[in-house]
């Protein structure tokens, strides 16, 4: 990629995350996203109302099987599919990709709107949730209140970063990855040891056991493996995206 | 003026032999498995306006997306001032697109949507530059509107001015006038007959022969994926317009009114069926005024004169035939 200035396609991404973020935040994603992140915090309403005096009851049941297994996927893939995947469906992508930009600042800069939108979401739904939660558990319910939030920090880069690099691949990623969800992390990282280092719910539960104990059930992966294994997931997933978008081609049609 | 059934040689247009041109095809191909989509295709622009003309399916999207640097030859060489545009984004300060597709950032208000093209440029003072390329296109009174509550005409103009607003040396607009009512099309057919003077190349496809009428003096026409045809718009339309033409008419009294027209010399054959008239011509301009005048002395109403053969595929497929 000759003659592109380094400073010149970094002076560009502020521009690029600006309008990404305008289409992400269509109103109708907006509001359903929402909707879906207030269900944690209703749940822990619930549960603080129901007096259950169980930490590991909130932890495991709303934390884990709501916030990190349902949720924060489901964002992700609305959010990471739809920051190039809409672009690339309706044409407007040709508007980003005919001017000279090098390829990985649009990467880099789809990425930043479309991981800042799904952590905001997901961070902030975990910590309402646990705040409410856990405020009775004193400093052992904060510590699991944290270990979530960064739970659902770490998945969130992880999680969109994965989809992000699906969506140059297929113009079916939404439900490619909705498949990966159910079947890889929902079923076969449950079931199988073996698949818990290559489960990005696994990366996130070791990290959220680095801040509160966590049963050996639920995280299975050590918390400096699962950091290790993320980031080592994202840059991959990043290099690809930005080798797959220097090869992206339009279509002829006529 | 050349017309070619057979891969062109050489085709240079506008005023690519005077210096290096500013686009240049050699043998071009571009296939997707067993499908040919462009084939040997050789050709060079200058500066000017030029039109790409061929029925739908041809190949025309296929070819500027090769120029665009969005698809890579199968074989052959596409030059874009004098290097090859593919997988080389540097190449986007010399070149303004205008896809087919007409989506436009719907969210993003018509002067939005420049700015951010000429941001993305990388100009110094982005808001005037889009400003300019608004006002060229004529979109000043509503470019503080949302492109979404544009009109087809208004989101091609705006295109237009996106693509431009980086004063490009090469400008390539795919289907430019769809959605634009005749008084747009004027206008941008003379602001892009301006650029040309500027000494900017101008390549834009159409399927539509009377939009490459007015300004495109020079045209390639391609059909089946092949340059059919390439030079002096005059001489190919000459050629669209002076073939055999199957004409049905019907008339107060179709026998006499056959009698009338054998007689001109513009008349080859004549068939007289059971409810009408079945004409040949060799020049189908000098038939129209040789009807009016023949009806008129003859005594005959005419009850309806139609072509059977004026679709723009017949004329590009008897092109492909010489």
């Amino acid at each position: 990629m000759r003659g592109i200035a380094l400073n010149s396609s970094i002076a560009v991404i502020p521009e690029i995350v600006s309008v990404t973020l305008r289409q992400l935040l269509g109103r109708r994603r907006a509001i359903l996203l929402l909707l879906l992140a207030t269900v944690p915090i209703l749940l822990a309403i619930l549960f603080r109302l129901a007096d259950v005096h169980r930490i590991g009851a909130f932890t495991a049941g709303i934390m884990d099987a709501v916030a990190l297994t349902m949720l924060l996927p489901l964002v992700a893939i609305l959010f990471g599919t739809a920051a190039f995947g809409s672009e690339i469906d309706d044409g407007t992508a040709v508007y980003l990709l005919a001017k000279p930009i090098g390829r990985w600042a649009i990467v880099l800069a789809k990425l930043i709107a479309a991981v800042a939108v799904t952590l905001i979401l997901t961070v902030a739904s975990a910590g309402i949730a646990g705040a409410i939660a856990l405020q009775p558990y004193g400093e052992e319910g904060a510590e699991a209140a944290r270990g979530f939030m960064a739970a659902m920090a770490v998945g969130s880069v992880c999680y969109v970063t994965l989809f992000m690099a699906l969506s140059l691949f297929t113009r079916r990623a939404l439900v490619v990855a909705i498949a990966y969800w159910l079947i890889w992390e929902g079923l076969l990282s449950s079931l199988l040891a073996g698949i818990a280092n290559l489960s990005v719910r696994q990366y996130a539960l070791g990290v959220a056991g680095g801040f509160y104990k966590l049963s050996a059930n639920e995280a299975r992966v050590a918390p400096s493996t699962a950091l290790t294994l993320a980031i080592v997931l994202v840059v991959v997933a990043t290099v690809v995206a930005i080798w797959k978008l220097m090869r992206f081609e339009l279509p002829g049609g006529d | 003026m050349t017309t070619q059934t057979q891969p062109v040689t050489e085709a240079p247009v506008h005023g690519a032999t005077e210096a290096a041109p500013a686009i240049e095809l050699k043998h071009a191909a571009r296939w997707y498995g067993n499908v040919v989509a462009v084939n040997d295709i050789t050709f060079s622009l200058g500066p000017g306006v030029t039109g790409l003309l061929g029925p739908n399916g041809a190949g025309k999207t296929t070819l500027l997306h090769m120029l665009a640097g969005f698809l890579g030859p199968s074989a052959g060489e596409v030059l874009v001032l004098g290097r090859s545009p593919h997988r080389d984004p540097s190449v986007y300060r010399q070149i303004g697109l205008v896809p087919e597709r007409e989506a436009v950032y719907p969210f993003m208000t018509g002067l939005e949507y420049v700015r951010f093209n000429a941001r993305l440029q990388g100009m110094p003072d982005a808001d005037k530059a889009a400003r300019d390329a608004i006002a060229m296109v004529g979109l000043t009174d509503a470019q503080d509107r949302a492109v979404g509550t544009y009109s087809k005409g208004m989101r091609q103009r705006a295109k237009v001015a996106g693509a431009l607003v980086h004063d490009p040396q090469v400008l390539l607009l795919d289907e430019p006038f769809n959605g634009m009512d005749p008084r747009q099309r004027i206008a941008m057919m003379d602001l892009l007959g301006q650029l040309a003077d500027r000494g900017r190349t101008i390549l834009f496809s159409s399927h539509i022969l009377e939009e490459v009428e007015r300004i495109g003096t020079e045209i390639l026409v391609i059909v089946a994926g092949r340059l059919a045809a390439s030079g002096d718009f005059r001489a190919i339309r000459a050629l669209m317009t002076d073939r055999p033409h199957n004409i049905t008419i019907r008339s107060s009294d179709d026998r006499r009114l056959a009698t009338a027209l054998i007689a001109d010399p513009a008349v080859f054959a004549v068939e007289l069926q059971s409810d009408r008239l079945s004409i040949q011509t060799s020049h189908l301009s000098a038939f129209r005024r040789l009807i009016a005048g023949a009806s008129r002395k003859a005594d005959v109403r005419l009850l309806e004169v139609a072509s059977s053969d004026e679709s723009l595929e017949s004329v590009f497929d008897y092109l492909v035939r010489r």
